[in-house]
């Protein structure tokens, strides 16, 4: 136990644990709560239509902020840079049969290098 | 319909399908969320219990920057702002329950940590290739991989944190949202995600004039539902 503390930082993170355990119960509830909720409704009943529209438009809206106005390191790389690469990457990916890959890698080649042209 | 009908292929395809894309995306993902920790002090079983508890990248980060102010606005609204960037866990487990076809919820307990976006994401694309018995098994054998690559990336994020500059962080911060964009350009020629990829999208902006833990929240549900009621005033189509 005593050789685990170094990994895991002993008394010293007690704050961090208490906010990591919550979270994670309560991320823990949500998913529960939601099959429990959809549990009997078929895959066509409106309820689920309208919850995975609001799941697909989330994961649209934090796209956009990612890459219009991320934060952090990514916020330094030029905006022409970051629509750069998610162009390209969605173009490779349409043009190739939705093969993510190669799209994934090219799009990100390109943010890179139109980066390194822009500084 | 499905093409993969038998539970171990399904999973060994769902695990396959864990290292191609979407493990590249959550590595370097999970690699910069690594480093993030060690920056601010944490231990790296903090990063390792992070990734695998909560297992929502939103939240995760929430933490660590609080974390890296040392909680000086109490735990409770680091907490708060966590839950409510991960609340999109709610709609995506109403989402693909049905899709599962299993009748006990029960059995869908082991399923239950998995889903988060990636898995999700990855879920929807792949299940219409796959027997409605067969999905359970993909799922798992999906989301057990994703969860152990995220693991292994976010210690080997902690442990190289001092080699990665802001170039190589911000390099891998992109492959994430990029990762997303790609799953979502995919389903562009399909009615329904279209409208709530372009009503999410336009939602955006929400949150420059709401609270940052809420913003992201209300426009999933705002642009959410437009699209589902665009949908609605279509015929459903």
């Amino acid at each position: 136990m005593a050789a685990l503390l170094p990994f895991y930082g002993g008394g010293r993170v007690e704050a961090a644990d208490l906010a990591l355990a919550l979270t994670a119960l309560a991320c823990l509830l949500l998913r529960s709560a939601g099959v429990w909720l959809a549990g009997g409704l078929g895959a066509d009943h409106p309820i689920i239509a309208w919850a995975t529209a609001i799941a697909q438009a989330t994961l649209a809206a934090f796209v956009m902020l990612a890459i219009i106005a991320p934060s952090g390191a990514l916020a330094d790389v030029p905006l022409a840079a970051r629509l750069c690469g998610l162009g390209v990457g969605v173009a490779v990916c349409l043009a190739f049969g939705r093969n993510l890959l190669p799209a994934l890698v090219v799009g990100l080649v390109a943010m890179l290098a139109l980066r390194a042209l822009l500084a | 319909m499905g093409s993969v009908t038998s539970s171990r292929g399904a999973a060994l395809f769902g695990a396959r399908d864990a290292v191609g894309a979407a493990g590249v995306a959550m590595a370097a993902t999970f690699l910069a969320f690594g480093a993030a920790v060690r920056e601010a002090g944490l231990p790296p079983g903090w990063a390792l219990v992070a990734c695998w508890a909560i297992y929502g990248m939103p939240g995760q980060l929430v933490l660590v920057q609080a974390a890296s102010t040392g909680f000086v606005g109490g735990i409770a609204p680091a907490v708060m702002g966590a839950i409510a960037v991960n609340a999109r866990f709610l709609p995506m487990a109403i989402a693909i329950t049905p899709l599962f076809g299993v009748a006990e919820r029960k059995r869908l307990i082991p399923a239950i940590p998995f889903i988060a976006v990636t898995p999700w994401a990855a879920a929807m694309r792949a299940f219409p290739k796959i027997a409605a018995g067969a999905r359970l098994a993909w799922f798992l054998g999906f989301g057990l991989t994703s969860w152990v690559v995220a693991g292994l990336a976010a210690l080997a994020g902690f442990y190289v944190a001092g080699m990665l500059d802001d170039h190589a962080r911000a390099a891998l911060l992109f492959v994430n949202p990029l990762y997303y964009a790609l799953l979502l350009a995919a389903d562009l020629d399909k009615p329904a995600p279209r409208r709530a990829i372009l009503c999410g999208a336009a939602a955006a902006g929400l949150v420059f004039i709401l609270p940052s833990s809420m913003g992201l929240l209300a426009a999933g549900i705002i642009g959410g539902t437009a699209a589902f009621l665009w949908g609605r005033a279509r015929g459903g189509r």
